[in-house]
């Protein structure tokens, strides 16, 4: 077991740039997603982790002991890759097996082993096959296996169970976070999905274009995003954002827009008045903090039913309120047809206001 | 998936081109395996015998070529007299010499050729293949001279290091075509697994064994055959069975009845390889190429 750090590391992949001066702090035993969409340096981040990259400048430290010179050989993780990466003329049992046969295991030990994680992982009856005979899943669960037999400090997945079906991830997202909370080893698992990343870390590292977002608890990224990138990236369906006015009326700080003039609480105006930069801003809102009725009710603002989606135990209303759009999450039973009009409410307690054009966050 | 048979659609012109293809096979395969029948009979017939031949146009006479006693006079001549046993050894040794040494050398270039990104490594590629360029001819003797310094004539290392220089290029050709079809990932996870780099291309092996095994077959093809080589930097101390053959024309003497044994000695091990391992040749030669 180990914690890990990263300190000031950047990768250069020849003039251009793929990770910009991160750091990260995982303590020992948790585990931490690296969230982003393709090309965001988290891949690069990982590679650099397991010593299959060279690090262009900055350190990192597995505990006490800095690794950036160590062959991957020497750092004693084991890493799950995005295609498995499974030996193609070995056996489940030999893939399996591979790195304690590396390491000189006696056979009786490499039986044990190897068949206690082929039944962890419910792949015993599947030992003597070959890779090719195997479904997606299936390989994935034999590539876990061969992380797990070697019990190392660290385990690095990049992106395991991106290529399974969407059922199948589902119940893989499950198993990968009790296997981790069982087996108590260091995590960090690298994913585009935020689903994924918010369903199964202690802390996620949001990353975009090589720089480090935010880094947090699933909540803090999802209720206290630090800007509007990150607001926009994480939840689904994904935020809404409105371009609005920052108007003083007589002291009281009022967000307007062509449709609605609404004020702000008296804890984000305190955080306004420290910080404001303009008068233009960005509101951020998530569909499921916005009520909406077909009838109207106090404090209402008038919009329009432009379509509306039933997904079964919910509904997703795509509205237009004075020209904007506005998804909006609601209860199946709302009726709202096409072009009807209908009436909405923001959950002032629990949007977002961003700065123009940084995209960094107010509250 | 649809099938990928050839639908025939039948009509005058297909049914003649049918037959004219008949007819070419057939002439085909009497031009190709002709020749190395009557050798094979006639190393088993009497001096005598092997030249009874019908007049023009008696073509009952035909079956004076059957009409004969074998004997085995002819191999007990070769490897009783004539030493080929050691001429065997040496166009074996030659053969499986070079192409082991091509190949150990060769796998290690190609993989470093096909993983590894440094500056020059396109002109260096060209480079290697362009020393297959020029043909031996030319460059024989300068090595012979380079050989003769090095008192490398005649000798079996001479031999093989003369086949090498020739099998290396095409061995890191072929052999780099085969590891840029090996997903890298796989060599990144045995060393995350825990080997070394050099463990890490060992593991690897298995899946370029088809054009290792395709080229080990070419490899000693070309050497067994080779009669330059043999007859400037391998003569003398290193004779090999093309060349032992080639002694056997004298200017007094034509020894045919031993020139068809040697001839079948020749053949013989060739035509076994190439049956062992047809079906590896043929993926191991495609797999390169194809990607399914």
């Amino acid at each position: 077991m180990a914690s890990v750090r990263i300190a000031n590391v950047w990768k250069y992949y020849g003039k251009t740039v793929a990770v910009k001066d991160l750091n990260i702090d995982c303590p020992d035993g948790q585990f931490l997603s690296v969230l982003g969409p393709s090309g965001c340096g988290k891949s690069s981040t990982l590679r650099m982790l397991a010593g299959l990259e060279h690090i262009s400048a900055g350190d990192i430290y597995f505990g006490e002991r800095r690794v950036n010179d160590l062959p991957p050989k020497a750092r004693d993780i084991a890493m799950v890759f995005e295609n498995y990466a499974l030996y193609p003329h070995k056996t489940v049992f030999e893939n399996i097996a591979n790195p304690l046969r590396l390491r000189g295991t006696d056979g009786a030990t490499i039986e044990r082993k190897v068949r206690a994680a082929a039944k962890m992982l419910e792949i015993e009856h599947l030992l003597d096959r070959k890779p090719v005979e195997l479904s997606g899943g299936q390989k994935q669960r034999t590539a876990i296996g061969r992380a797990i037999v070697r019990e190392p400090q660290l385990f690095l997945f990049d992106e395991p169970i991106a290529h399974l079906d969407a059922k199948l991830r589902a119940h893989m997202r499950g198993e990968l976070k009790l296997m981790q909370r069982r087996l108590g080893t260091t995590m960090i698992y690298v994913t585009h999905d935020q689903l994924e990343a918010m369903s199964m870390a202690d802390r996620i590292a949001v990353m975009h274009e090589g720089v480090l977002q935010q880094f947090g608890t699933p909540q803090e990224i999802y209720n206290q995003p630090v800007n509007e990138w990150v607001a926009g990236f994480v939840g689904e369906p994904p935020m809404n954002f409105l371009d609005v006015e920052v108007v003083d009326e007589d002291g009281r700080l009022c967000l307007v827009h062509p449709g609605f003039r609404v004020a702000v609480t008296a804890a984000q105006q305190a955080l306004l008045r420290q910080r404001l930069s303009g008068r233009e801003a960005r509101m951020g809102i998530r569909p499921d903090e916005v009520r909406i009725a077909t009838a109207t009710f106090p404090g209402a603002l008038e919009a329009r039913v432009r379509v509306s989606e039933p997904l079964g135990g919910d509904m997703l209303v795509d509205a237009e309120l004075a020209g904007s759009r506005l998804l909006v999450k609601t209860r199946p039973d709302f009726t709202g047809g096409m072009g009807a009009p209908c009436w909405v409410a923001f959950d002032v307690e629990r949007w977002h206001l961003f700065e123009k054009p940084s995209g960094v966050a107010y509250f | 998936m649809a099938s990928r048979d050839v639908v025939a659609y039948r009509s005058p012109l297909t049914t003649a081109l049918h037959v004219a293809a008949g007819l070419f096979v057939a002439v085909y395969l009497a031009w190709t395996i002709l020749p190395i029948f009557i050798m094979f009979v006639s190393s088993f017939k009497d001096l005598l015998e092997a030249f009874k031949l019908p007049a023009v146009g008696d073509w009952g006479g035909v079956l004076v070529f059957f009409d004969f006693t074998p004997t085995a006079k002819h191999y007990f001549n070769l490897f009783g007299q004539l030493n080929f046993a050691t001429y065997f050894r040496n166009s074996l040794a030659a053969a499986l010499g070079s192409a082991v040494v091509s190949v150990v050398l060769g796998s290690m270039c190609a993989y470093a050729l096909s993983r590894i990104d440094f500056r020059g490594k396109k002109d260096l590629f060209f480079w290697i293949i362009s020393t297959r360029m020029a043909p031996v001819v030319a460059v024989m003797v300068p090595l012979y001279a380079i050989f003769r310094n090095l008192e490398l004539v005649g000798t079996l290392p001479g031999l093989i290091l003369a086949y090498t220089t020739f099998n290396l290029p095409f061995a890191i050709w072929i052999l780099k075509g085969f590891f840029d079809n090996v997903p890298y990932a796989i060599e990144e996870a045995q060393m995350c697994d825990g080997a070394t780099r050099l463990q890490a291309f060992r593991s690897i092996l298995p899946l370029v064994a088809p054009g290792i095994g395709a080229f080990l077959v070419l490899c000693v093809l070309f050497a067994w055959n080779d009669f330059l080589f043999a007859s400037i930097i391998g003569s003398g101390g290193a004779k090999t069975l093309p060349v032992a053959t080639r002694e056997l024309v004298q200017p007094q003497n034509i020894q045919w009845g031993s020139i068809m044994a040697a001839g079948v000695v020749t053949t013989l091990p060739m035509m076994l390889l190439g049956l062992l391992i047809r079906r590896y040749l043929v993926t191991g030669l495609t797999m390169g190429a194809v990607r399914e």
